[in-house]
């Protein structure tokens, strides 16, 4: 289970970073902090995911330390993860690994 | 402290002790605090320019924050250093301002409270406004205590054993806004059942 201040590992291929084309994503952190019910509803309020949809994510951040809750352009992951660290959830976005 | 509950007008109601709402405007005022020394603005020889430097927000430090506190409630949005402080150089300032601002609106609806013997009434903005100002009061607890994973107790001296109670009674407020902010009107429950 990951720790909260600890910082995450993420690889970051300069090369690949570079590639416009290539999706970015917005992940949640394991944090040992906020309430599980209040991550879900933050993902069904926020995200719109159905109570299904946002408890299966909620419990992959809970059980895996993070889980990907967005995929598109980095400016749009940009407002996802602003709007994460509003709400206190532990949020980072990076591209996706070719 | 009678949990929340959305009235019929939709309006969410809770009644809180008064030593119940001394201590959440408290903590709230001392996030504001906490965070609003990160945003005042830099002194300015032409107003239009501190106008414009306060409208835009940019202005925010470029690393995570020594303080455990600041630097979870104000985290890095990259993992890659370079990407992390160039991004918070263009919203810490205002991520910190709208924290600033919740915690405002969290201890004015308590203002109001404590003149209607402890009545809490908020509108929905209002209501995502608590919900916010609880969990970043929670994340600046926890850091104090040195909760920092799964499982952790906390630091188990007195003053941190009696934190640690109020840092669990806020979870239990947390869930009762939540469940208040998604179900029905109470009275209307009433009114459809036989």
């Amino acid at each position: 289970m990951t720790k909260t201040l600890e910082r995450p590992e993420l690889r970051e291929d300069s090369a690949t970073a570079s590639r416009l084309d290539t999706p970015w994503v917005t992940l949640v952190w394991n944090d040992p902090v906020n309430l599980m019910s209040y991550v879900s509803y933050v993902f069904r309020s926020y995200f719109g995911f159905s109570k299904e949809e946002a408890d299966r994510r909620m419990l992959q951040v809970h059980n895996d330390g993070r889980a990907v809750v967005a995929t598109g352009s980095r400016e749009q992951m940009e407002v996802h993860v602003e709007a994460m660290h509003d709400f206190g959830l532990w949020a980072t976005l990076q591209q996706v690994d070719a | 402290m009678i949990p929340f509950a959305r009235d019929e007008s939709r309006v969410i109601r809770a009644s809180l002790t008064s030593p119940e709402s001394a201590l959440i405007g408290s903590l709230a005022g001392q996030i504001a605090g906490m965070l609003g020394e990160l945003i005042e603005v830099p002194r300015f020889d032409d107003p239009d320019a501190a106008a414009l430097f306060a409208s835009v927000g940019i202005g925010g430090s470029s690393a995570l924050h020594d303080d455990p506190a600041i630097a979870r409630l104000l985290p890095n949005a990259y993992a890659d250093d370079e990407a992390a402080r160039d991004f918070r150089r263009l919203t810490e300032r205002s991520l910190a301002t709208r924290k600033v601002e919740n915690a405002r609106i969290v201890i004015q609806s308590l203002e109001s409270a404590d003149t209607a013997g402890g009545e809490l009434a908020l509108d929905d903005a209002e209501a995502q406004a608590w919900l916010r100002s609880l969990a970043d009061i929670r994340l600046t607890i926890a850091a104090r205590l040195g909760i920092e994973a799964d499982g952790d107790e906390g630091r188990d001296d007195d003053a941190s054993l009696a934190l640690r109670d109020v840092y669990d009674w806020l979870a239990w407020v947390t869930d009762s806004l939540i469940d208040a902010i998604e179900g029905e009107p109470v009275e209307a429950i009433e009114e459809s059942s036989p």
